[in-house]
């Protein structure tokens, strides 16, 4: 009966360990700027999906791209026709981010700290490794973070023509903001 | 006689560029879709559009990406965004249908949206973006 009562404690509290290791959003800020001085290219959303596991310091970021919102219609058209091909398969609808933190973080200490986070992104179908920095606020009631990383749309085959070459930046300028809260299911 | 002609042609001429450039013009400065105008082409129960998406996600982006979709539901959740937007979660807050009303549309649509409440059933005609955890419907509007 001891045995049971113990088992029962233990279960609980392993139980809400997993529930309060989960972070996430739905609503992160995520904009990109590939501006030339030809040519102002921004384009922004407010629905990527993230989640933080603060225990195995995991991150993952998804966000589709029909959703991000241009200055013109025609850049909104030819950024998904011409550019990522978004209405190809579910893989090329999506850029994804799964990575984990490098660096220490004390998720208890309230304080603003810079991390290398490492991981995989996907875009167009193609996956590549790679490196940023983010800077992670963890708060009571959810953890603030943004980072900021360039990535060069050839390496995920994403064409550019000649025509355009010179309006379109070499390297894209990605910028992520988002506010987390308890994942609780 | 000769003059004439070549007047003629100019004229021509200048009214095929006027035209051109004024179809250039408007296809660089095309209006954003408003879904308010559009017919859906699509109108389901926000659960059948999840169940489509959970079965074949590969089909079901190549089906109803970009297009006019009407879906209802019971409204789980309303969150407002940094941007003014609202977002409705229908069927279910996590793994539902999540209808992006923009914030230029929730001025237009202030009494129907103020009306909607968690609990209550809603419609909504928006374009599909995908599948992330929900189904997203963009570009919102009351239906």
């Amino acid at each position: 009966m001891k045995k049971l009562l113990l088992f029962a404690v233990v279960g609980m509290f392993f139980s809400t360990l997993e529930a309060q290791n989960i972070y996430f959003t739905k609503d992160a800020k995520i904009n990109f700027n590939s501006s030339t001085p030809l040519e102002d290219i921004v384009a922004e959303t407010n629905q990527g999906t993230t989640f933080i596991d603060i225990v195995k310091n995991e991150v993952k970021f998804s966000v589709l791209t029909t959703s991000f919102k241009f200055r013109r219609a025609l850049m909104e058209e030819h950024f998904n026709e011409n550019y990522m091909e978004s209405s190809k398969n579910k893989e090329f609808a999506k850029a994804k981010f799964s990575g984990t933190i490098t660096s220490p973080i004390d998720w208890k200490s309230e304080k603003k700290v810079t991390v290398e986070v490492k991981g995989d992104f996907t875009m167009h179908g193609v996956t590549k490794p790679i490196t940023l920095q983010a800077q992670i606020t963890p708060g009571k009631s959810g953890i603030a973070a943004t980072a900021e990383f360039r990535i060069v749309p050839q390496d995920y085959n994403i064409a550019i023509p000649a025509a355009v070459q010179d309006k379109i930046a070499k390297e894209v300028t990605i910028k992520v903001d988002a506010n987390y809260t308890l994942y609780q299911h | 006689m000769k003059k004439k002609n070549v007047r003629i042609l100019l004229g021509i001429l200048f009214a095929g560029l006027l035209i051109g450039l004024s179809a250039v013009y408007y296809v660089f400065n095309m209006p954003r879709r408003d879904l308010s105008k559009e017919k859906a082409m699509y109108q389901m129960e926000a659960s059948q559009l999840v169940a489509d998406f959970k079965k074949d996600e590969n089909g079901a982006t190549t089906k109803y990406l970009d297009k006019a979709i009407s879906v209802s539901g019971e409204i789980k959740a309303i969150r407002t965004l940094d941007n003014h937007s609202v977002v409705f979660s229908l069927e279910d807050a996590m793994e539902g249908v999540s209808c992006t009303v923009d914030s230029a549309e929730t001025v237009k649509n202030k009494a129907r949206l103020e009306e909607l409440k968690v609990g209550s059933k809603a419609s909504f005609k928006g374009r599909c973006s995908g599948m992330l955890m929900d189904v997203q419907l963009i570009n919102c509007v009351p239906d």
